[in-house]
């Protein structure tokens, strides 16, 4: 509850521009604390709660654009209508929102009976949710493709259900590099700093690094896998302050202070840089699968770019970052709501369900029936399947996770510009060795 | 506890009031004596639910959330004692922190009210338009202030913003400026946001200070041969002194907890450069997945706050008991 005041409190609403005048101020500290509440406002009222024959459902999705809402109201009323009696509360949140949101119905003990989200593990070590096997039947679990079942355990069993999943790869604008006089992509780091030099010279913003708060820890893994560092060591032990890592922050401080970047990288979020790129005013960007649906398709389909591997320190191996986001389903009291719950997942991942959401979005499938079907327009797809099966991912079977994702996206555009990478990144690693 | 509650419990309290209602015409003295010495209790007992329930309520629960053992996801694990207080005074940044609140709170607040005095007196004056300027002046504080801070912020971007646009047409500028990126230029852009949307409130309140000021004093004041620097600094201030404590407490309380003017502008960005407490409370909640640490971190600032405004009166007192 004090979760739900504080935010609201906090919350967007209520602006240091409106006031209620109080006439009894001068005076007590009572007076000033009442004050000091009143001026914060209040509380709103709660949500209404599960039913009790356990045959309504509620859902809380996030929204990955304007889309999402309509195709799971749509889906809702397919599921409603082939399963009499069953029903579904939809909410759809933001992206921005839904940390704040689900924890405030964690706490407060109204969580929902499916949730999409980024994470999953440390609901798991809470005992919050349901095992996978419990909540999808036999087909569903077997369908989801090895590789994103595995980042979906926790201790050995496999809690989330992988939702979608999107993987990066290296985009370029052709014509600014025909401008610049650069025949080939770059694949190694000093043909980056090389292409880049080139970009500068014909005038236009060389390299999109956006180590701004939204997903600097994606943009900063990319990096890094592809020097040869990451996020933990072979043993799974967070090494955050590793070599490999302490070398990627120096070459992008570099690449920064020489003005091969937009301005301020650590102020800059992922979607400036990629509406940027879609406009054409940067030449290369380490991009995502969604690019051309979110992006590049809505400002100028006729945006003359290319797709490559990730550019690597060596220039030899080219590592993929993968990211997946889960559907995982709450215990409830006396998993009443499992038959209900099961009924919806099943609903959903099959496979006509299931590839619409992905093609509706521009997400790769994590199910090998829903790729399947998506066969259809895979030219642009295919070079981000295939990369997606040597992808690594962020360690999100371990729940310190979200707290040391927090940190990076707080911390790690500082590396380039005013601190030093050694020192951020080892302000990052001893939160990591923090309990969670 | 939900609005619902609150006049349900409202509700239960005014229930109370009929068994006293036959009272009136009673012949037993005795009860009824004792009936009429509960009498203000019905009358304050809405207020008091209310003020008990919206306002120690939740302070007692941030209080003990702030001893709490909380799990990143939420789930309360048990009592914790004073760990997430040291947690919170070991951050690294804390200080930093605290320091740029109070720069935050003390400029912001001294700006806001000297200009407002100058508003205010200016809207005092009487001049063919004055009812629009005053509505004018509304304006800001009518608009959501994530609004206004948003706006802002598009117009320092770097690439689109109008105020790069204008410096560089008028040659003041010779390339555009990244100013939310820098620590100290985005802390000043926000507290002249931040200004800007108090100004409306704290002008009205000065405004309203003005007009209770009797035109016979000003008189005596002309007759004693008082010049206009005189009157205002021997008259006009002295007779403002309630309702510049008003608009001062209220204003320190608000730009303390300001939250989405940095929210929107910087996200207390780079790093923690333009935190203050509130931003950097709710960073502690969900970037760093510690809600107990963060109710400490609420506390404290209930506290500091409490603090700076019981001095702040404690000043205005002693001033007014020796002055």
């Amino acid at each position: 509850m004090i979760l739900a005041s504080f935010k609201q409190n906090k919350s967007l609403g209520c602006s240091e521009g409106r006031y209620p005048v109080k006439r009894h101020l001068v005076g007590s500290a009572a007076g000033v604390a009442l004050a000091l509440v009143l001026t914060g406002c209040g509380k709103g009222g709660s949500s209404g709660g599960a039913d009790a024959d356990g045959k309504t459902i509620r859902f809380v999705a996030a929204k990955y654009d304007d889309d999402t809402q309509p195709y799971w109201e749509n889906l809702i009323k397919d599921f409603e209508a082939e399963n009499p009696g069953y029903q579904v509360e939809l909410e759809v949140v933001d992206w921005e929102q839904i940390d704040s949101k689900v924890k405030t119905y964690t706490q407060t003990g109204q969580q929902p009976d499916v949730l999409n989200y980024n994470k999953f593990s440390d609901f798991a070590r809470d005992d919050l949710i349901h095992r996978a096997k419990d909540v999808v039947s036999p087909k569903v679990l077997d369908d989801f493709l090895p590789i994103f079942a595995d980042q979906a355990q926790y201790e050995g069993v496999q809690y989330g259900l992988p939702f979608i999943s999107s993987a990066r790869l290296f985009f370029y604008n052709k014509d600014i590099f025909d401008k610049a006089g650069i025949s080939e992509p770059p694949s190694s780091w000093a043909e980056v700093e090389d292409a880049a030099e080139k970009v500068k010279k014909a005038g236009d913003i060389p390299l999109g690094l956006p180590l701004g708060a939204e997903e600097a820890q994606a943009e900063f893994s990319i990096w890094a896998m592809n020097n040869g560092g990451g996020w933990t060591d072979k043993s799974g032990q967070w090494a955050v302050d590793q070599r490999a890592n302490v070398e990627t922050l120096d070459f992008l401080q570099k690449l920064t202070k020489a003005g091969l970047t937009q301005p301020n990288p650590e102020a800059t979020n992922r979607k400036d840089v990629f509406n940027q790129f879609a406009q054409g005013k940067i030449g290369m960007i380490n991009g995502a699968v969604f690019m051309r649906k979110g992006f590049i398709d809505t400002v100028d389909k006729k945006l003359n770019y290319g797709v490559a591997p990730l550019p690597s320190k060596d220039g030899t191996t080219h590592n993929t970052l993968g990211v997946q986001d889960y559907l995982v389903a709450f215990k409830k009291d006396e998993d009443k709501n499992r038959e209900a719950v099961n009924k919806f997942l099943d609903f959903f991942y099959q496979k006509k369900n299931a590839s619409k959401f992905l093609s509706t979005e521009g997400f790769l499938s994590v199910t090998k029936s829903a790729g399947d079907a998506l066969s259809a327009d895979s030219a642009y797809y295919k070079p981000f399947v295939d990369a997606l099966s040597g992808a690594r991912f962020a360690p999100t079977g371990n729940p310190n996770w979200a707290t040391v994702e927090g940190a990076v996206k707080q911390r790690i555009g500082t590396a380039v510009s005013s601190a030093e990478p050694e020192e951020v990144l080892s302000e990052i690693q001893k939160t990591a060795e923090k309990d969670g | 506890m939900s609005v619902q509650d609150v006049t349900a419990r409202i509700v239960g309290a005014e229930e109370d009031r009929t068994p006293a209602a036959p009272e009136r015409g009673s012949r037993r003295p005795r009860p009824a004596r004792r009936l009429r010495a509960l009498e203000p209790l019905l009358w304050l007992g809405p207020a008091l639910v209310l003020i008990l329930a919206v306002v120690v309520w939740p302070v007692v629960e941030m209080v003990r959330t702030s001893l709490m053992d909380i799990s990143s996801t939420g789930l309360t694990r048990g009592f914790a004692g004073g760990a997430n207080y040291t947690e919170l005074f070991a951050e690294p940044d804390l200080p930093g922190v605290v320091l740029r609140t109070l720069i935050w709170v003390v400029g912001v607040v001294t700006v806001t009210i000297t200009v407002s005095l100058g508003l205010a007196q200016l809207l005092n004056a009487r001049f063919p338009g004055r009812r629009l300027v005053r509505w004018a002046l509304i304006v800001p504080w009518a608009a959501s202030v994530l609004m206004t801070a948003l706006t802002w912020r598009w117009m320092l971007n770097n690439f689109y913003g109008v105020v790069n646009r204008v410096l560089m047409d008028v040659g003041i500028l010779d390339k555009p400026v990244n100013w939310l990126a820098d620590p100290v230029q985005s802390f000043a852009w926000m507290m002249a946001v931040a200004v800007f949307v108090s100004l409306p409130f704290t002008a009205f309140v000065i405004l309203s200070g003005l007009g209770t000021i009797p035109a016979e004093v000003y008189e005596a004041a002309r007759l004693d041969g008082a010049g206009p620097v005189r009157t205002y600094l021997g008259v006009t201030l002295p007779l403002l002194r309630p309702s510049l404590l008003v608009a001062a407490i209220i204003n320190v309380i608000n730009v303390f907890n300001s939250f989405p003017v940095i929210w929107a502008m910087t996200r207390g960005g780079p790093g923690f450069s333009t935190d203050t407490t509130t931003t950097y409370m709710y960073k502690l909640a969900f970037d760093n997945q510690d809600v107990g640490e963060s109710a400490a971190m609420a506390v404290v600032n209930f506290a500091l706050i409490l603090l700076v405004v019981l001095v702040y009166l404690r000043v205005v007192r002693h001033r007014e008991e020796t002055g």
